[in-house]
């Protein structure tokens, strides 16, 4: 099929027009860079490594807030991110509050990372946010391409995943 | 004649009726008296709000939907109702002027309806026939131990029903609000998102009577167990049915064609000589008639038991029916009778022929299957076809055989689609793969459990075109056969006696909540974390309250003894129960004994009282569902209607897919404020039901949060610390810490669980804790919306 990579994942989540900016390591990062407060959201299909790890190690990296969903709490807070545990749909709901002042309590977040939610409840969760919460950006960067998103890495093997991942924990 | 078979299949449970009342039982906790059983009828005056309009109860609804605000999350960004459109509503208003938020919202109200019209149209049908039948007079007798029949149309309708007619005019009341609450889904009527979802929350409760109407029907009609806790086991599974012998299987949810198939076979005396089973509720219903009616299962089995080819005729009536089962059980040879209006499949309307002319015309292929609309000559014409047929059909033969499966596996080209589009993104092209080896083991996985739950999406997509649904049922053959089941038969209402015994120990908290697993079989990973969610919370000394798919899926799990949780616990409603309630449309029993309490022991008169039993309900009774493979309308219908009686639900991740959640925000104390009835001071109150419907990503979350959901503001200091030990427990299992959350459920120190009391204190005085008042009477009543 063609152009398999930017079809979502599944590809029935398919909303309308407006479909997610394929992003690479690189470009994912300048995201974070420009963002001023962003949220890093991990879900449960990676709280195992390697994705732990490489997870972890974006986090400390970009040095970004940590909120965890479903039971992904314990792995990450015992790698010492000290995440904030939610529900993915009680996080997102909060996220789409202007008002909400964030984890911190320092106010709201801009840009919103989310990695390891299960597909489809992530997806109606960007869609929300992408309706409902024009101050801040969506960026996925799980293997699958999440068209709801403002920005999305494609669909990838594990091993290009990892790469991609690898890359954007780097430091130096 | 299907309607006259009065032969109770068991006792019911003899309760001496005057027991409380010698007893003179009286407890006396605040304003809560109870002496001397309900309320009498005639002393009731009629409550506010009878037989209310589409707006009578919206200032409820407001209070509600002010508390829970609704969370959206589109499943498309578009609208195609009217030839204006389509319009794109991604941050824009359709040429109607409609917004995202008001057209989510319709699509509720309207998936709402679809499932409330279900029910009625089922209930309808039911009504229709057995009014034809046994007359319009034939009373409503639901047994000695329960007075307080039909809580729901007395709450609503303002006046308790006393035969078959009286079901007829609630059920003509819910058409009526029906074409209104429809109506307002036209383009360019309602605008605002909190009307559509207050419509919603009123077709949600039409919902619940007509499914009340429809299972009381069945019930008195019928002969169906009433309220016991003894009901009889019945079989369960694909490996229980005797292939050797001509089967029949009904799919659905109406109970009629499928008893007069019980019927003529008891009439002819066959009874040993064919297997009748089922498959969703329709294998609940007619097992609730007659426990020799054998359950395959629920939704998740539809496709690979079909293909399996084990039925000889396949009988469909209504609802959740696989729209393309004629072309599926023709591959088979298996013979199709449609019997309602819902679903007519195309086939010929032989209502009115000779049942042996129809039974030719099936078997010499004359006719591609039939529609018939009378029951008993469903009940004749399947059981004659299936003698015939099953001889000629080789059941055996009729899946590929393992090395024919190999060598379909070898022709796949790996392109990963059918995981791309199955909906739980489930393995079947690694399956596939390792088949090609001979490996079946990735089948198997997909097999057990109903990991893979059959809806042939993969099959859809595959490029090879693959027959994958009839490889994965080829190896699960073998598995089958061992698939030996039971399931309680349902037992239709709580018991008012029950009601007695548990109010008090419920509404203070001592049992800490009524856990009510609904709803259809669209889990994320297979049935087996229904059955776990189900014995977690029996171990944990809940009442657990089942019915439809989940109740099959519950009595799929078998212990190290290979005993079913059925087995080990009682069918009482108290304490460390396992109640089979029934079918879909028994869930009318749930909300039905959560009303109970309020009128038994709370003395809340129910006749036209809606907003002050809900109240009483949302504020004081720990009940909370689990709708955890939640897909149908049906469902969503289910869920709104518990939810407008102030009792709130957990759906599984699918769940989002409804477009619609109700969460509560912790952080807005503004939002929790309660006024104390006794005191009429408005006061701080405690986010207790926190939502009143909630996504969970996996099991893990839904167990923690079902738990946390039952705590209510009236629990004694003793029953908050039994329900806060649940919680912090269970947080504890899946996070490893406790949760940061507590302070908001500690009132007084007098609310902290024993065995957590020192790290329950460190986390009050790190937020800086501070008593509260406990409200005696908390209510919403008297507060906004009004
Ligand atoms: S109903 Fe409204 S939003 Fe929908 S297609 Fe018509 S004009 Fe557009
Ligand atoms: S039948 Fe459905 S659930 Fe099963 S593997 Fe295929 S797509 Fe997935
Ligand atoms: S869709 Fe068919 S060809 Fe493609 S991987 Fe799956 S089984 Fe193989």
């Amino acid at each position: 099929m063609a152009n398999e990579r930017v079809i979502p994942w599944q590809p029935t989540v398919i909303a309308g027009p407006k479909q997610a900016l394929l992003v690479t390591p690189e470009t994912a990062e300048l995201m974070i860079k420009k963002a001023k407060r962003p949220l890093f959201i991990l879900g449960p299909l990676v709280k195992e490594d390697p994705l732990l790890t490489y997870a972890t190690k974006i986090a400390e990296k970009w040095n970004l807030q940590v909120v965890t969903t479903a039971d992904a709490y314990k792995p990450f807070n015992d790698k010492g991110l000290n995440p904030t545990a939610y529900g993915v749909v009680e996080i997102v709901n909060l996220l789409k509050d202007p008002e909400w002042q964030g984890v911190d309590g320092e106010g709201q977040h801009d840009l919103v990372i989310f990695m390891g939610c299960i597909y489809y409840i992530a997806s109606q969760g960007l869609s929300s946010l992408k309706h409902y919460a024009p101050h801040l950006k969506t960026l996925t960067i799980c293997k699958f391409f999440h068209s709801n998103a403002d920005a999305s890495f494609p669909n990838l093997k594990d091993e290009e995943w990892f790469k991609y991942l690898e890359k954007m924990g780097e430091v130096g | 004649m299907i309607v006259v078979a009065p032969k109770p299949k068991s006792e019911p449970k003899k309760f001496k009726a005057d027991f409380w009342k010698t007893k003179d039982f009286k407890v006396s906790i605040g304003e809560i008296v109870e002496k001397e059983g309900g309320i009498s009828e005639e002393k009731t005056p009629m409550g506010p709000t009878p037989k209310p309009n589409v707006t009578d109860l919206r200032s409820w609804d407001m209070k509600l939907l002010g508390r829970y605000e609704p969370f959206y999350a589109p499943f498309c960004d578009m609208c195609c109702l009217c030839t204006f459109g389509k319009c794109d509503l991604l941050n824009k208003k359709g040429a109607c002027g409609i917004d995202s938020e008001a057209q989510q919202a319709r699509i509720v109200l309207l998936a709402c309806n679809i499932g409330t019209a279900a029910h009625a149209g089922h209930g309808r049908h039911l009504l229709h026939h057995l009014i034809e039948e046994l007359g319009e007079d034939y009373p409503l007798d639901l047994g000695l131990n329960i007075d307080i029949e039909a809580p729901i149309t007395r709450t609503i309708i303002g006046k308790k029903p006393q035969n078959l007619a009286d079901l007829d005019k609630t059920l003509s009341y819910v058409e009526e609000q029906l074409s209104h609450l429809l109506s307002a889904c036209h383009t360019g009527q309602e605008g605002s998102s909190l009307d559509f979802e207050s419509k919603a929350l009123h077709s949600g409760v039409m919902d619940d009577l007509a499914r009340e109407v429809g299972d009381i029907a069945q019930i008195v009609a019928l002969n169906m167990p009433k309220g016991d806790g003894d009901a009889p086991l019945v079989e369960m599974g694909v490996g229980t049915i005797d292939n050797t012998k001509p089967v029949v299987l009904c799919i659905g949810h109406n109970v009629l064609p499928g008893s007069s198939v019980m019927d003529y076979l008891d009439e002819t005396g066959q009874e040993e000589d064919l297997e009748v089973c089922g498959i969703c509720c329709a294998a609940i219903d007619i097992s609730r008639y007659n426990d020799r009616a054998k359950v395959v299962g629920p939704l998740s089995r539809q496709l690979k038991f079909i293909r399996s080819g084990v039925a000889d005729v396949i009988i469909v009536d209504e609802q959740c029916i696989r729209t393309d089962v004629l072309e599926e059980a023709q591959k088979k040879n298996t013979a199709v009778i449609a019997t309602t209006d819902k679903m007519c499949l195309g086939l010929p309307d032989m209502t009115d022929k000779d049942p042996d002319l129809i039974v030719s015309k099936l078997l010499n292929k004359e006719i591609e299957g039939a529609l018939i609309l009378d029951p008993e000559k469903v009940g004749e014409v399947s059981v004659k076809v299936a003698k015939i047929i099953a001889p000629e059909r080789e059941k055996l033969k009729l899946l590929p055989e393992l090395d024919e499966v190999q060598k379909m596996a070898a022709e796949c080209t790996e392109c990963g689609w059918c995981t791309r589009v199955c909906p739980n993104s489930k393995p079947m092209m690694e399956a596939v793969i390792a088949a090609k080896e001979g490996d079946f083991s990735g089948f198997e996985e997909l097999y057990l459990n109903d990991v893979c739950y059959s809806c042939g999406r993969c099959e859809q997509e595959c490029e090879r075109e693959l027959p994958l649904m009839s490889m994965l049922a080829k190896v699960g053959e073998k598995l089958a056969k061992t698939e030996k089941f039971n399931i309680r038969a349902g037992r239709g209402p709580v018991q008012d006696v029950e009601i007695r015994r548990v109010g008090a120990p419920l509404v203070l908290g001592d049992i800490p909540g009524v856990i009510a697993i609904v709803g259809c079989s669209n889990y994320p990973n297979g049935g087996k974390e229904v059955a776990e969610m189900a014995k977690e919370f029996l171990e944990r000394n809940y009442i657990v309250v089942a019915t439809g798919c989940g109740a099959m899926s519950i009595g799929e799990y078998l212990d190290e003894e290979g005993k079913t949780l059925y087995e080990q616990y009682t069918g009482d409603f108290d304490a460390r129960g396992l109640l089979n309630i029934g079918s879909c449309v028994s869930n009318a029993h749930i909300s039905g004994a959560c009303i109970k309490i309020a009128n038994i022991f709370a003395k809340k008169p129910l006749e036209g009282n809606f907003e002050e039993i809900a109240d009483y309900i949302l504020n004081r009774v720990g009940a909370c569902g689990i709708a955890w493979g939640a897909y149908s309308q049906k469902a969503a219908a289910i869920a709104t209607g518990f939810n407008r009686w102030g009792v709130p639900a957990v759906v599984g991740p699918h769940g989002s897919k409804y477009r619609r959640l109700l969460l509560g925000r912790t952080d807005k104390k503004e939002n929790w404020k309660i006024k104390d009835l006794r005191t009429g001071k408005v006061m701080d109150g405690e986010p207790a039901p926190e939502h009143l419907i909630y996504a969970a990503e996996n099991m893990e979350e839904a167990i923690v949060m079902t738990a946390k959901l039952c705590i209510r503001p009236t629990d004694t200091g003793k029953g908050r610390q039994i329900k806060l030990n649940h919680y912090i427990d269970l947080y504890k299992r899946y996070h490893g810490r406790l949760p940061p959350d507590i302070h908001l459920f500690v009132r007084n120190e007098k609310d902290i669980p024993i065995t957590y009391k020192k790290d329950v204190k460190e986390i009050l005085e790190e937020v800086g804790w501070e008593p509260r008042e406990i409200p005696q009477e908390p209510s919403l009543m008297g507060m906004g919306g009004d």
